[in-house]
């Protein structure tokens, strides 16, 4: 079975030499009104090549933009859809991160796409292939509030997100997306509402053409959901190994219909990996995996990293990627 | 039982003692004393003496104000965790990680293993409480907090790297108690991230406050309580605080649940808002809270540090909290 590099979606924005941080010192040039949104696009779209170059020197066979155009990974999709004002700062899970919070203050709907501009605006610029990620119409639900009577609740909130974006999916299936990653990091911590998020990923699995579907979990423990989402109409399902001691094993032993993202590098710790604490792993559970392609990726985006240690950790899944063809 | 500890401790407190969570604004002149001071553009001395100033300044305004229990306001700290982690051996400083927008900052990284480097905080206690005869509260950060915002390439797991930081906090304490701290407040504002790991942050504290004589405050400004209340009561300290000013929580029903033993500091300003509250919406606040505890165990205090205001603003605020303890002090003076 075939194990594909793939970076998980988010990347450092900056490092710490001067020609790293351009990027912000343009964002504080553009909120001061001294540079237009047009001059700071263009900063935007430069440095999406850098990184992606930097994605494929590491060597990566799918690479992410980044999500370097996003402020965050809830307002970047819920502040583009109507009946939705964007409030204050919330932290995102535990992390040190702040997102944007949405309130649902009307009917929610789409209004035209959202990521397909920044995943044709990658790619042109890639040598690899560019894996799109889109916010999981549930975790959006999670980080909602809910101030319309227009939804009871969240159950109902999510099917109104989902509607919308079946609509994204579909326009980024039919822009030529091949590989388009749906987030859902916030099922972990609610496991009961897996059936809430099954039904809504049927729905967008009927909207992805021949793009193939990769469902990613992380920030938490998924054994204890593991043969939940085996039964999700997915083509790949992806974990964050750095929560669980077991999951390894519990590939091996169940086996998986579907391909696996094996989110085995620590996107939240600096600490590098040692080969021999990942190779083992998939020595045991890779055999047992029956969809093909996998994916050995980061346990969640990298943004949370700083930029060196994030190149860092992409070599990293090379080097273990290399020792695994090597054995054989 | 606390305010009996407190008196043990010879500290009188009226009712409702008022306090704050620590940090204040600090003034113009520092701010960019602080700049010139990271351009080494001013030397260390320079950049102290103004930092002595502008501390004097809110021991002042907080007694104008009429506070009960003070702070030195944290003018000579910049981030509450970076703070410690660049006095302690152990640490280093990584590249810059974004927090959100177009803020960055150095999240400290655990390379070996964390010690205790000698005083950090006892100088400019002693200094603050030279300056006032109220009691000023020791400040320092608890270990889970300070485990949970830096990287960790030492310790095998988070539970041991917060054992270890919890080991050379108590230094600290040891010597704020020893320097005379009679309220000492420990900041965890990450307690509740994780529900799963607050078994070993209890364990830390006990580390950090066993067998000390002090009145100890503990302050966690967000989180999911609902998920982690009855296990907090398992904390070795004497008062809780938390944020409750634009708390959604249903603290009566999870008091009903597991009876509340300790005394709560109820935050009842909003330091995320502009707004001024007025001593009305302060004093609803406090109902709230005089609805589930008895009067003796209530602190008042702003919901976190008020360092993001303007120094007006967090005067104003604190001006309108005194005025509705104040007010409910006289009430209760009166039945």
């Amino acid at each position: 079975m075939e194990l594909l590099l793939a970076n998980h979606g988010s990347y450092p924005r900056i490092g710490d030499s001067p020609g790293q941080q351009r990027l912000r010192r343009g964002y504080a040039q553009h909120e001061r009104g001294e540079i237009t949104s047009k001059e700071f696009e263009a900063i935007q779209t430069s440095l999406i090549q850098e990184i992606v170059q930097e994605q494929a020197e590491a060597g990566l066979d799918l690479v992410t933009d980044g999500q370097i155009r996003w402020y965050d990974p809830i307002s970047h999709f819920a502040g583009r859809l109507d009946g939705i004002k964007i409030n204050g700062l919330l932290r995102f899970f535990d992390t040190n991160c702040y997102i944007r919070q949405p309130v649902v203050v009307d009917q929610v709907a789409w209004k035209g796409p959202i990521l397909v501009e920044e995943y044709r605006s990658a790619q042109a610029v890639s040598p690899k292939p560019v894996k799109v990620v889109v916010t999981g119409p549930y975790t959006l639900g999670q980080f909602s509030i809910l101030e319309s009577s227009r939804y009871r609740d969240l159950p109902e909130l999510v099917v109104a997100y989902t509607e919308a974006l079946m609509k994204e999916v579909e326009a980024l299936a039919a822009a030529g997306a091949t590989l388009i990653q749906i987030d859902e990091p916030s099922v972990l911590q609610h496991p009961r509402d897996a059936g809430l998020v099954k039904v809504a990923l049927t729905r967008i699995a009927s909207r992805k053409g021949r793009a193939r579907l990769l469902l990613a979990t992380y920030f938490g423990d998924a054994a204890p959901l593991y043969e939940t989402l085996q039964a999700f109409p997915v083509d790949a399902l992806g974990f964050d190994f750095t929560y669980s001691r077991v999951l390894g094993d519990l590939i091996a032993r169940l086996g998986s219909d579907k391909a696996v993202a094996f989110g085995l590098v620590d996107g939240r710790n600096t600490r590098m990996e040692r080969t021999e604490e990942i190779l083992p792993i998939l020595h045991r559970a890779l055999p047992k995996v029956k969809g093909s392609p996998s994916y050995l990726t980061p346990s969640c985006g990298l943004e949370y990293l700083p930029r060196d240690k994030a190149q860092l950790k992409l070599k990293k899944m090379a080097a273990v990627a290399a020792e695994l063809v090597g054995r054989g | 039982m606390s305010r009996a500890k407190l008196k043990g401790l010879g500290i009188d407190l009226p009712i409702f003692p008022t306090s704050t969570v620590g940090s204040f604004p600090k003034p113009d002149y520092l701010v960019e004393a602080r700049a010139k001071f990271a351009k080494a553009k001013i030397d260390r001395k320079e950049l102290e003496e103004l930092e002595r100033r502008a501390t004097a300044f809110w021991i002042t305004t907080q007694e104008e104000i009429g506070l009960d229990v003070l702070v030195d306001g944290e003018m000579y700290r910049g981030d509450m965790v970076a703070y410690f982690s660049e006095l302690m051996p152990g640490f280093e400083q990584s590249g810059l990680v974004r927090s959100y927008g177009n803020r960055y900052y150095h999240k400290p990284i655990i390379v070996g293993e964390v010690q205790w480097p000698g005083p950090m905080t006892i100088g400019w206690w002693r200094y603050a409480q030279g300056l006032t005869r109220r009691p000023v509260k020791g400040m320092l950060t608890g270990p889970y907090t300070v485990m949970d915002w830096s990287f960790n390439e030492y310790y095998p797991d988070r539970r041991s790297a917060c054992l270890a930081l919890a080991r050379a906090i108590r230094r600290e304490v040891e010597v704020l108690v020893e320097a005379g701290a009679k309220i000492i407040q420990i900041d965890e504002p990450a307690l509740s991230v994780r529900p799963e790991e607050l078994p070993f942050a209890i364990d830390a504290m006990h580390l950090v406050t066993d067998g000390l004589p002090a009145y100890f405050i503990i302050h966690a400004c967000y989180g999911a309580f609902d998920a982690i209340y009855s296990q907090m009561l398992k904390l070795p300290v004497d008062n809780l605080d938390l944020a409750i000013s634009h708390s959604t929580l249903n603290l009566m029903e999870m008091f009903r649940r597991d009876p509340f033993t300790k005394d709560l500091s109820l935050g009842v300003l909003d330091v995320h808002s502009h707004q001024v509250e007025t001593p009305e919406t302060v004093r609803t606040r406090i109902e709230k809270g005089l609805k589930l505890l008895p009067k003796e165990s209530i602190w008042i205090d702003p919901d976190c540090g008020l360092k993001t205001r303007t120094i007006e603003e967090a005067r104003g605020k604190l001006v309108n909290m005194l005025a509705a303890v104040k007010a409910l002090r006289a009430e209760s003076a009166g039945n």
